[in-house]
């Protein structure tokens, strides 16, 4: 079937995102909530930009994804073995 | 099956003929290799009993075992594919199956069954990594052109720096076959002024560079904190100041079938044609508009390899005329439309400006895209810095002119800063490192002052 293809992690295309966004989600942090997009192997490095620009475009100004979705450790999956086990020091630091 | 020692196993299989290399989680979508670079999720493979590893950035081995992680009953004719079909345009997650809480049960089991990203690993654990954890002058993320030139800047005054690349290979963009610096009349290939920047090393005591090791997170802090793994080592570096330089994901344009195993990023098919002597499948068409797209285009034909085309915005310059004489044939003035292919790209569909309906049709069996060049913000992000949205990128992080980016203590350059050529992205990696530099001798030079 055709598809225009946003996230190739998780599948998401540009009809889902023309479908949430009729359905009320006009921010980038609730559309990926509703979609899934940036959501999985990847974690946004090839879909993020995409929908930002579909959201830009649609609601006519780049403000309104002035903020991209909160991005959190690890950037990339890592085997558990790298942390196993071990002791943090300056474990007092929290991740944002 | 045959690969180089130094040649990841991605290149080796398409070097091979492969094509197929899995299928997506929902629509059952054939999956090939995309972008080389590590940062897509299209080349997963299960290599040695373990799932979900990116064959592009994982080196042959003799003995190596590697297998497809998806697809039923195999890669190639995937039975589940008719969810594709039957999905239409879309299928909703939010409604599917939840007409009566009977089928949604039944739905559920049998969902929890298909889903899920390969198979748990069946491969001895690895050994547990080994924490280092210590204070440094400078961290630089990112061994490419930005960051290899702020990292020599501040070797040269005499600090301490350590470097993180993840890939395998230093100097990121200037590796690319097509890469050139400088004005036109002082054409410098980008792996000349890596070779000079490498022999200057050698008199740097104070440059420790880690290849194949990626910084996993910048924790905030009054000093930004850096994690940072490969297999056998974990770092957890406290810096007094940090180098952003992580650079940009390359990626597809949007189009109908933009996923279509055949399609990569024109850096994919750079890597593949300069470094590795690989031409994925042929005829091949490129799209895009650069001089480096142009150049690539060039070697290609002049190579002998047989190009279907060259679809560009790009009239009038050198590259065209050159290409012309080649016997390129050339587009301009068009966009892709539409991928056409069962399970691998077989035409392109191309329509002018502004028509919704194609008038050109190639036939081909690959084609590299130049799409927009999304900047790596995620890492200056996790330590709160501020970042800007750019339509024809993606989220640039913000600097001032010395390339300090809100986080005073954190510096950035090159692409994820905005660069949009290596020439570019050198002049602000040295820039920075001259600011970073000053920065650190003020600091030293203040009474009691180490802490800035």
């Amino acid at each position: 079937m055709a598809k225009t293809i946003i996230c190739r992690c998780e599948d998401v295309s540009l009809e889902d995102l023309i479908e949430g966004f009729r359905a009320g989600f006009h921010d980038l942090e609730s559309l990926k909530r509703y979609t899934g997009f940036s959501t999985g192997f990847c974690q946004g490095k090839s879909c993020t930009a995409h929908a930002a620009r579909f959201l830009s475009a649609l609601r006519g100004g780049d403000d309104v994804v002035a903020d991209p979705p909160r991005t959190r450790p690890l950037l990339h999956p890592t085997s558990a073995a790298s942390f196993a086990g071990q002791i943090t020091p300056g474990s007092d630091r929290k991740p944002t | 099956m045959d690969g180089f020692a130094q040649e990841p196993v991605a290149v080796a299989l398409l070097a091979a003929g492969v094509r197929i290399f899995g299928r997506s989680l929902k629509y059952h979508r054939p999956r090939g290799a995309v972008c080389l670079d590590g940062h897509c999720s299209s080349c997963l493979l299960r290599i040695d009993g373990v799932a979900n590893v990116r064959s592009c950035q994982t080196l042959c081995r003799a003995g190596m075992v590697v297998e497809r992680q998806s697809g039923w009953p195999s890669p190639k004719f995937d039975v589940l594919r008719a969810v594709d079909w039957f999905a239409g345009d879309r299928l909703d997650h939010h409604s599917l199956f939840t007409t009566s809480s009977v089928v949604n049960r039944v739905a559920t089991g049998f969902v929890r069954k298909l889903s899920g990203l390969g198979d748990p690993p069946t491969a001895e654990p690895p050994a547990i990594a080994e924490l280092r954890n210590f204070a440094a002058e400078v961290v630089v993320i990112g061994g490419g052109t930005a960051g290899l030139a702020a990292a020599s800047q501040l070797a040269e005054a005499g600090h301490q720096v350590i470097l993180f690349e993840k890939s395998h290979h230093l100097g990121g963009r200037l590796l690319d076959g097509a890469c050139r610096l400088g004005e036109p009349e002082k054409d410098q290939p980008g792996w000349e002024i890596l070779g000079q920047w490498k022999s200057q090393w050698q008199s740097h005591a104070g440059l420790e560079i880690h290849r194949g090791t990626t910084v996993l997170a910048v924790y905030e802090g009054d000093r930004p904190q850096v994690l940072a793994s490969n297999q056998e080592t974990t770092y957890l570096i406290d810096a007094q100041r940090l180098i952003i330089c992580t650079g940009a994901y390359e990626q597809l344009p949007l189009f109908i079938n933009n996923d279509l195993p055949g399609l990569l990023s024109i850096r994919a098919l750079d890597k593949l044609f300069y470094r590795y002597g690989v031409v994925p499948a042929e005829p091949l068409v490129l799209v895009g508009n650069s001089d480096r797209c142009l150049r690539l285009a060039y070697d290609l034909a002049k190579q002998g390899v047989k190009l279907a085309g060259l679809v560009t915005q790009t009239q009038a310059s050198e590259g065209i005329e050159k290409l012309k004489q080649a016997g390129v044939p050339l587009f301009f003035d068009r966009r892709v439309l539409r991928a056409r292919g069962g399970r691998w790209l077989d035409r392109l569909e191309l329509a002018g400006p502004d028509h919704p309906e194609p008038d050109l049709v190639l036939d081909c069996q690959a084609c590299a895209l130049e799409g927009p060049s999304s900047p790596a913000y995620e890492l200056a992000h996790h330590a709160g810095c501020r970042v800007s949205f750019h339509s024809h990128s993606g989220y640039v992080v913000t600097t001032n002119e010395d390339g300090r980016t809100s986080h005073g203590q954190i510096f950035a350059a090159g692409h994820c800063a905005g660069a949009l050529s290596c020439t570019e992205a050198r002049q602000q990696g040295e820039q920075v490192g001259r600011a970073c530099a000053r920065c650190l001798h003020s600091v030293s030079a203040e009474p009691g002052g180490q802490h800035g």
